[in-house]
């Protein structure tokens, strides 16, 4: 086909220029393909971050904000103290975590029924402290310091309803030791350990754990593939709800604190959120989307740096690509006067003639897309291989501020974040290839190709036939 | 058949009005052989693109075959010079990057035939002019004269009915000179279409049948009546 022979060997002709073309506009192209992959990137540890808390299988999550303290001189307020006495005294509580509060467990049930829900799962997260408080004798003894056993130690608890483990953080613990739970356990005091805890704890299978002053049969160690932010000691929902009860507090029985929701496809998501919002409108309805929000630490200021200055700097560098593709191509058509004036000489029309100048523009163009996916690839590797290990901080309640609890001391006043009041994962930043970014490759060098060969075209037209043929002859 | 009446082309150059013709009446009639010569800067040129549809004028008519080429569009006009007009330059204008056959193969892309034919017809053309055994050479690597006979090839090979030739042999030693005349004297007698020759040498314009004079834009048809080979 003449329309390809001349094509090629006009390219051959100006390799120089070709090459020159191609690799500017694959300079901006593999920018933006970076970036792109970059911040799909940053999307996908967003996902992780919320499969880490809450389980890979979960998109949505319902939580509740914890309700107010009690007041000052109240008699629930009254009651949560602990006055040392004379002899020693062992505590042993299981409570909400700081920043989270109680949803009603029949809420599981209306948000599973909810239009575009796969499946929905309660599950009670608590926190276990125990701490042995001191006798008023050992406080006054000279030189006499607290503890860690003084100053409280605490694990993470998770209820889980032993009939629905397909969802929450339960659903991707990998058993690596004895038995999951079964329907059979709901009453049970039976227990599934993470081995990180496990480890740390001397805990193995057939051994026990304290909850709430209670020994738990150890029937299987379970380890996450996501990062930390799975619990410590999983326990079946009925006897968390149970144990939960402390003095004061309100009884968390027939309570849940989180409601995993999986959405029956990806697109529902949104959709599923609003509805769930609206059946209860007070609570924090979360997706990986709108979790990005909830996140502060170095992830947040990487998302943050891939959506200003990434793309900032992409676009530019785009822009100035497609602009010097484009000036080139109009010089090379202005080279080109002669050849141009001949062709309309032997008949060929202005159409033909910009057909040719695009046709040759485009495969530049697509030159550049070539290059720009290697680049981009380069890029996306770069990003794997040099970035930090990342981390997010998400409070227990993500619709909420991480609480804090106020510290005074001889300097002042400090406020410091409240001990379980949020989760912090460890998230390595990716940078995934996707056919969408490959794509959007191929679209920008076609786009390149075919911006500078209308201008190319524009020059080409606007060349009057005999213009040209007084500069031939 | 081509006629120009009162045709005046006029251009702005430096804030200037430049007229390259003037009030040029002429008449071409099918199988005629028109010498032009003149000096430099004249008009010459400008008169040949008229004819090729490559200008229009400022004021005045052109008609090919009782057609007025003003009221053409521009791909109607592209059109005409594809298929019945055909182009000689004195730098012979061969695209630089097709070689001998393809750049013959460019004069009938606009046509529209089929890959095969287009092949064959530019080898015959090439054939015709002697050049067949430099059908895949680039242009830089024939002399002045081959790439010559290549051009006369490509403006021969769609069979043009006027064929329009801008001193053709102006950038050619004296031998290639006549041997490029007498092709073209050939083609004109054994093909029967109409030629028209810009010159600057005596000899040739004498071999033609009429001979115009283009000054200051001004066109005097010096000698002989319209004659065609018939």
């Amino acid at each position: 086909m003449f329309f390809l022979i001349y094509l090629r060997r006009e390219l051959l002709r100006r390799k120089r220029q070709t090459i020159v073309g191609a690799l500017g506009l694959a300079v901006g192209i593999g920018l933006v393909l970076t970036v792109t992959m970059a911040a799909a990137g940053v999307k996908k540890a967003q996902a992780d971050v919320l499969h880490a808390l809450y389980g890979i299988g979960t998109d949505i999550t319902v939580t509740a904000a914890a309700p107010p303290p009690p007041k000052l001189g109240s008699s629930e307020g009254a009651s949560q103290g602990f006055s040392p006495g004379q002899g020693s005294q062992h505590v042993d509580v299981l409570g909400l975590p700081p920043g989270l509060g109680p949803l009603d467990a029949t809420a599981v049930e209306s948000v599973s029924h909810l239009p575009g829900v796969s499946a929905a799962a309660g599950g009670l997260l608590l926190r276990d402290t125990q701490l042995d408080v001191p006798t008023v004798q050992e406080q006054s003894t000279p030189g006499w310091r607290p503890s860690q056993k003084n100053l409280g130690v605490t694990f993470t608890v998770i209820g889980v309803d032993p009939g629905r483990t397909s969802l929450g953080p339960f659903a991707s613990a990998q058993l690596s030791s004895g038995r999951s739970f079964v329907a059979g356990d709901t009453g049970d005091d039976v227990a599934v350990v993470d081995s990180g805890y496990a480890t740390a704890n001397g805990v193995a299978t057939g051994s026990t754990v304290t909850v709430a002053g209670t020994k738990f049969h150890v029937i299987g160690i379970v380890q996450q593939s996501q990062g930390g932010g799975a619990a410590d000691v999983y326990i079946p929902l009925a006897r968390a709800q149970a144990l939960a009860a402390f003095q004061g507090l309100p009884s968390l029985t027939g309570r849940v604190d989180t409601i995993y929701v999986s959405a029956d496809s990806a697109s529902h998501i949104g959709a599923v959120r609003n509805a769930i919002a609206k059946v209860l409108p007070t609570a924090t309805v979360t997706s990986s989307s709108s979790l990005a929000d909830a996140v502060s630490g170095s992830l947040a200021g990487a998302a943050s740096l891939a959506s200003n200055l990434g793309r900032w700097l992409a676009v530019g560098s785009l822009a100035a690509a497609f602009a010097v593709s484009s000036l080139m191509t109009v010089s090379a058509v202005s080279r080109r006067v002669r050849e141009i004036g001949t062709l309309k000489a032997l008949g060929w029309n202005t159409r033909r003639i910009i057909s040719q100048l695009l046709g040759e523009s485009l495969v530049t163009g697509l030159i550049g897309a070539v290059l720009g996916v290697g680049i981009g690839l380069g890029g996306g590797l770069l990003v794997r291989r040099l970035a930090p290990a990342l981390s997010a901080t998400v409070a227990q309640n993500p619709g909420a501020k991480i609480p804090e609890n106020v510290r005074i001391d001889d300097t002042g006043m400090h406020h410091e974040a409240a001990a379980g009041g949020s989760h912090t994962i460890a998230v390595h930043l990716t940078a995934p290839v996707t056919l969408t970014a490959i794509g959007l490759a191929v679209v920008l060098g076609v786009g390149g190709g075919l911006l500078a060969g209308m201008f190319g075209g524009w020059r080409a037209a606007r060349l009057r036939p005999a213009t040209a043929m007084t500069r031939v002859a | 058949m081509y006629t120009l009446t009162g045709v005046t082309r006029t251009y702005r150059k430096d804030n200037a009005t430049v007229t390259a013709l003037s009030s040029v009446d002429l008449v071409i009639e099918d199988g005629d052989w028109l010498a032009v010569q003149g000096p430099t800067g004249h008009g010459k040129t400008t008169l040949l693109q008229i004819l090729g549809g490559l200008d229009r004028p400022s004021s005045g008519r052109v008609t090919v075959d009782g057609r007025d080429l003003a009221t053409l569009r521009e791909a109607d006009i592209a059109a005409i010079r594809a298929a019945s007009i055909g182009f000689v330059f004195q730098t012979f204008n061969l695209i630089p990057t097709l070689s001998a056959l393809e750049n013959v193969e460019a004069a009938l892309v606009p046509l529209r035939i089929s890959t095969a034919d287009r092949r064959r017809r530019a080898t015959q053309a090439l054939e015709s002019v002697g050049l067949a055994d430099r059908s895949g050479h680039l242009p830089s690597e024939l002399s002045g004269g081959q790439q010559q006979r290549v051009g006369i090839a490509r403006a021969l090979v769609k069979q043009p009915r006027l064929l329009l030739a801008d001193e053709p042999t102006g950038n050619l030693d004296e031998q290639t000179r006549d041997e490029i005349i007498a092709l073209l004297e050939n083609v004109w007698h054994d093909r029967g279409l109409t030629l028209v020759l810009i010159t600057h040498d005596p000899a040739i314009a004498a071999r033609a049948h009429r001979v115009a004079q283009m000054r200051n834009g001004r066109l005097t048809v010096r000698s002989g009546q319209a004659r065609t080979h018939q």
